[in-house]
């Protein structure tokens, strides 16, 4: 009996797939945009990742991540009360930007690819995001990677903004998610 | 005594004195307007006028080595001291305020591209307290700028009214100076 309650126990634990932890002071969600031709880098201060990783169980790994817009930083709070605004972000309507894995996938090595819908301004469109997933010192898996989006699918930067010559209308957006090994 | 400053130096001065003009009210423009597509190009302007001014000032201190000017017109010493102060006090400003520029665009993140097409490398690291502070240098040292131009003029104004010499004349590009001034 004892034999077999272990083993469904081993079983269940195997099945529930634990969070992994963000480390959230080393962990990053930034952008890259080009602006009258040169680039400029912003992020966002606060956001939320719910991450399941688990490189022999893709299939029960799971990433979710919430941004708070209205935590953008630009370095310039001119800029930042723009970007909340109605033209860009809309953060009174839109305050949180939602990320959401549907599959993930090994692409050997240390490269993975996150498959998933991003909601942004009340648009939901497909996105992949490619990562690399490695070890550091510490023994924390940092998982980083940089995917494109087109700002105009997400209707971010409307009116006067639509014109790409001002702002490009590709925004690269990386991410950095250092999570801590499993207690 | 005194002679006509020669072609090279009267264009580089009226050049330079046109810039100047054009670029403080562009600066005092661009900065009260809501921000725009429009605004991110007369900063663009705003900053490629102001690198030009530190091209030509540059330009304008070798061209006074290769050809000194003439000697100044006959004036009480103390007057003498203080024209002399005050030209040196406007060189260092134009050299010295479009680089409290560069540094202040690269403080806030933003590379400087000259004349739209020539990226200048970033002086300092994006940093906000940096940029906020800068941004206090670059407007104080315009308005010593002002005051500087305002006392110039208002010498050369005194020289050909007043004391009737050729100190405003021989600067001129169109008026040649009179006889007088070789007997």
């Amino acid at each position: 009996m004892l034999p077999w309650a272990l083993g469904a126990l081993a079983f269940l634990a195997a099945g529930i797939a634990l969070a992994d932890s963000v480390v959230v002071d080393k962990s990053e969600i930034g952008f890259t945009m080009k602006q009258m031709g040169v680039k400029f880098d912003g992020g966002f201060r606060k956001w939320k990742a719910d991450v399941v990783f688990q490189p022999k169980a893709l299939a029960t790994s799971k990433v979710a991540i919430d941004v708070d817009l209205g935590s953008i930083d630009l370095a310039s709070s001119e800029s930042e009360t723009e970007a909340k605004g109605p033209l860009w972000f809309d953060t009174a309507k839109f305050p949180v930007a939602h990320f959401t894995s549907t599959s993930i996938r090994d692409l050997g090595g240390d490269r993975y690819e996150v498959v998933g819908k991003l909601m942004l301004k009340g648009i939901t469109r497909d996105c992949i995001v490619p990562l690399t997933v490695r070890t550091d010192a510490s023994g924390n898996r940092v998982a980083e990677g940089t995917f494109s989006l087109k700002r105009l699918e997400y209707r971010i930067g409307e009116g006067e903004w639509a014109d790409t010559e001002t702002v490009d209308n590709d925004i690269l957006v990386h991410v950095r998610m250092v999570l801590a090994p499993a207690a | 005594m005194s002679e006509h400053y020669d072609r090279g130096a009267i264009t580089l001065h009226w050049v330079t004195a046109a810039l100047i003009v054009a670029n403080l009210l562009l600066g005092l423009s661009m900065v009260a307007l809501p921000i725009s597509p429009r605004k991110l190009h007369w900063y663009l302007f705003h900053k490629s006028i102001g690198i030009t001014i530190f091209l030509l000032t540059s330009l304008r201190i070798a061209w006074r080595a290769i050809r000194p000017h003439p000697a100044p017109v006959p004036m009480p010493p103390w007057q003498r001291h203080a024209a002399r102060a005050s030209h040196a006090l406007l060189y260092v400003l134009l050299l010295v305020i479009p680089l409290s520029g560069w540094l202040y665009s690269s403080a806030t993140g933003v590379q400087v591209l000259y004349l739209g097409v020539v990226p200048l490398p970033d002086l300092v690291g994006k940093d906000k307290a940096l940029g906020d502070a800068l941004r206090i240098v670059h407007v104080s040292l315009n308005a010593c700028l002002f005051a500087v131009v305002v006392v110039h003029v208002a010498a050369a104004i005194k020289h050909h009214f007043i004391d009737r010499d050729v100190a405003l004349v021989r600067m001129l590009p169109i008026v040649k100076p009179p006889g007088i001034v070789h007997s």
